[in-house]
């Protein structure tokens, strides 16, 4: 039966002087990202987060490719547009290594073990930028690799490096963005409804109504313009911005929480 | 060794610990014990730099907990099981764990053992009762085989069987030169694991001592015409002697027969001789309630 003492086991463990080797010093910066990393995977929402933020662009490029006929043009736009769903939902694989460990409250285990909250949080702010970047560049050169076997007429690939090479910066931008937030809000179900409502509700409305304030706040526009190739400074420092002000965030809210 | 000075904690003008003092030596089972809110969690919580503290400290081997090297291999913390992630495996849940303190692989596998858990090392802790998320911490706390092991209420959750197994692995580690605190809201529950006794209430430390002595479970009361005079002669004879109220004298493990003899032979008039049995829950009613 699983639950079954056993008294002879817990009387060595008991009697034994043999301590195991435990390491002296505290994890090192390496130890810590990995840790991070394996984290993020070892739970069902992590891996499924992971699973769909590689697979989804390139099955709707499938699903696309199989049922339209319009001619695409450009293997950079659909790279780029599909690049944003893939970096949204690594937003939520950040989110979910930061608040997702407070709305559990195995942030307990984590601090008692590195009370340098610092550290855990640059571990994680790392730790989901490999993620991202990761699973970002899988996704976005499976997209690729799908637009080359399908039968979408003449496809330009004119751009098509710039185009993987910003989806790869953005989700790890995103999974940053995504834990920065997390930290700071330290609630998951909280931090995810904000940021997919700013993004996806706020922004698009800001961008009808105040264009020149909306190009100076909105990631996803961002992401798009650079993918595009017509994108410049303004979206490199929006990005920038946003995971600078996010961290910062995560950073004073994690060292000052009470761990309850 | 652990050292805890003037800890206090203010959540606005409420006080939850209020200028709480210990020392946990090396080879003894301290119980913390108090009522539910008395602040036994946020002592330990800030014992542990979960909590800042408001003023006070507390030391482990001289330095605060978040100072240590590497704390996990130094204290074993257990503070509320059910704070773990209900969608991984109890069995990966140690294994991060055991990364993160930087202790072997194997040792998963010896500590799931030890608290019974290895049947469901695979099975997701969604699926635990409370009774074994309690083993699951008590096996994260072992890891390291720390020398320092704090438990938060561990026997919640535990049927009888498993908290006498608990007293066992307890007794053993402070056998060992361990040093352990255990919180508890329930007296019977610790206290034939403890050495001493630490009562908290309303957040103030109400007594601190020997169980024993704490609880006086055996003793004899005893009133003389001469109260100074039987006391030097108890002492004499190798007892220790409580002044109670209006001259009262406390006997802790001595039987009547005993104290009378002492009395007789030094030609001291009794006016009261009887033996007393204070209820644990009574003593700990009555400190509890005092503060």
């Amino acid at each position: 039966m699983s639950t079954t003492l056993t008294p002879s086991a817990a009387a060595s463990a008991a009697s034994s002087a043999v301590r195991p080797a435990a390491r002296e010093r505290g994890a090192s910066a390496a130890t810590l990202v990995a840790l991070e990393i394996r984290k993020s995977l070892s739970t069902r929402s992590g891996k499924t987060l992971a699973l769909a933020s590689a697979l989804l662009a390139p099955g709707i490029t499938a699903v696309m490719a199989a049922t339209s006929d319009d001619e695409l043009g450009s293997a950079a736009g659909p790279i780029g547009a599909l690049g944003l769903v893939t970096v949204l939902v690594l937003l939520a694989v950040g989110v979910l290594s930061t608040a997702g460990e407070w709305t559990h409250r195995t942030v307990q285990t984590t601090f008692l073990v590195v009370p340098q909250r610092g550290r855990v949080l640059a571990a994680k702010a790392v730790a989901v930028a490999l993620l991202g970047a990761v699973l970002a560049a899988v996704a976005a050169s499976a997209t690729a690799g799908v637009l080359a076997v399908a039968p979408v007429g003449d496809l330009s690939w004119d751009g098509v490096p710039q185009a993987l090479g910003v989806v790869v910066a953005a989700g790890a931008a995103f999974a940053v963005i995504g834990a920065g937030v997390g930290a700071a809000v330290a609630n998951s179900p909280a931090a995810l409804t904000g940021l997919y409502l700013t993004v996806l509700g706020v922004m698009p409305v800001l961008r009808l109504a105040q264009p020149g304030i909306a190009e100076k706040l909105d990631p996803a526009d961002a992401v798009l313009g650079l993918a595009a190739g017509h994108g410049g400074t303004t979206q490199v420092l929006v990005l920038t911005g946003w995971v600078v002000v996010s961290l910062v965030a995560g950073a004073v809210v994690t060292s000052r929480r009470a761990v309850a | 060794m652990i050292e805890v000075s003037g800890l206090t904690k203010q959540y606005g003008s409420r006080t939850v610990v209020d200028d709480v003092s210990f020392v946990l030596e090396p080879g003894t089972v301290t119980g913390f014990l108090g009522p539910n809110g008395a602040g036994k969690s946020t002592t330990m919580r800030m014992m542990t730099g979960l909590v800042p503290a408001t003023s006070g400290t507390a030391l482990v081997d001289g330095r605060p907990y978040a100072e240590l090297p590497n704390p996990g291999a130094v204290v074993g913390t257990l503070l509320d099981a059910s704070a773990v992630h209900p969608g991984r495996t109890g069995r990966v849940h140690l294994q991060l764990l055991a990364a993160a303190i930087g202790v072997p692989g194997a040792r998963v596998d010896e500590v799931l053992e030890t608290v019974g858990l290895s049947g469901a090392a695979r099975r997701r802790i969604g699926g635990y009762s409370l009774g074994m998320r309690q083993r699951l911490g008590i096996a994260g706390a072992l890891l390291a085989d720390p020398p320092v092991l704090v438990f938060d209420e561990p026997a919640n959750g535990l049927d009888p069987e498993g908290i006498r197994w608990m007293r066992d692995l307890l007794r053993g580690h402070a056998a060992r030169g361990g040093t352990v605190l255990l919180s508890s809201h329930l007296l019977g529950e610790v206290e034939h694991t403890v050495d001493r006794l630490l009562v908290i209430g309303a957040g103030r430390i109400v007594a601190d001592g020997p169980v024993a002595e704490l609880l006086g479970d055996e003793g004899t009361a005893v009133r003389a015409a001469d109260p100074a005079a039987l006391t030097r002669a108890l002492e004499a004879a190798g007892f220790s002697v409580q002044h109670g109220p209006d001259g009262r004298l406390t006997v802790p493990g001595a039987e009547p027969g005993a104290v009378g003899a002492v009395a007789a032979a030094a030609g001291l008039a009794l006016t009261d001789l009887r033996p007393v049995s204070r209820g644990i829950e009574d003593v700990f009613f009555q400190l509890t309630a005092a503060s």
